[in-house]
């Protein structure tokens, strides 16, 4: 964990699938739009991407509300790579980022996800956003 | 749950290396104002500024001890970020997890285009 950032977090996810349908599917507004930022109640309404690297993303999500999720692409390597700011400006106006890294194996591929959260630069920015993602962590606690 | 505007003193006095330092240094336990400010070559009265703002965002508890003032790490207020970790934790990994459900979807359907 570096100096600068207050909270990383790592998932890893073995797939069946090559490395580069794994990889499109972050990329492919289609595919993303089925599964990214999508909830089993929410629906996905608009899905913009500009897979290129300095190019944005915008999905939003319609539950209840609309919920925008954005960010702006850092790193593109097909299939290794691909990195991400990344921000939903309704719980917080923190800026985070997201790296995925996929390495092929003998059969299909392991995608592991790092989630660098609350950069300092940005913490003095942050409001009451944090507040609501703990809402929201309870809300989906069942709490 | 932590109110909105203690998470925001928290951020703001996380938002400075130096305080940052001083959290690490009392990590590893009690320590002494003078012992916080060495490392940075500050005074007293700068690094006791530093602390009442760790104070005041309820990250640090100081406790005077004769003419010694002693602070100690108080980590209820980390939980908030641990809330973070543990709702992005379960976000990613049923994200990744619905992916690879569509991606076998799409393997009984038949080869891929």
């Amino acid at each position: 964990m570096s100096t600068d950032t207050l909270v990383t977090l790592r998932v890893t996810h073995r797939f069946m699938a090559a490395p580069e349908r794994v990889f499109d599917a972050w990329l492919d507004p289609a595919t993303a739009g089925r599964w990214l930022f999508a909830t089993p109640t929410g629906t996905i309404v608009k899905v913009e991407i500009d897979a290129r690297v300095g190019g944005k993303f915008i999905v939003v999500r319609r539950d209840g509300e609309d919920v925008e999720h954005v960010g702006e692409y850092l790193e593109i390597d097909r299939p290794r790579r691909l990195a991400f700011t990344f921000a939903v400006p309704k719980f917080s106006v923190a800026m985070t980022k997201v790296t995925i890294d996929i390495a092929p194996l003998e059969s299909g591929c392991e995608l592991t996800l790092v989630h660098e959260g609350v950069l300092p630069e940005w913490a003095e920015r942050t409001r009451g956003g944090w507040g609501m993602i703990l809402e929201a962590l309870a809300r989906s606690l069942g709490g | 749950m932590v109110p909105d505007q203690a998470l925001d003193s928290v951020f703001h006095a996380l938002a400075d290396p130096t305080r940052r330092a001083m959290l690490r240094s009392l990590a590893a336990g009690e320590r002494k104002i003078g012992d916080l400010a060495a490392p940075f070559r500050m005074s007293f009265a700068a690094a006791s500024k530093h602390v009442r703002v760790l104070e005041g965002a309820g990250l640090v508890r100081r406790r005077i001890a004769g003419r010694t003032h002693l602070c100690r790490i108080e980590p209820a207020p980390l939980a908030a970020a641990e809330a973070w970790l543990s709702f992005y934790q379960r976000f990613w990994t049923e994200r990744l997890q619905t992916l690879d459900s569509l991606l076998q979807a799409e393997d009984r359907k038949g080869p891929t285009p």
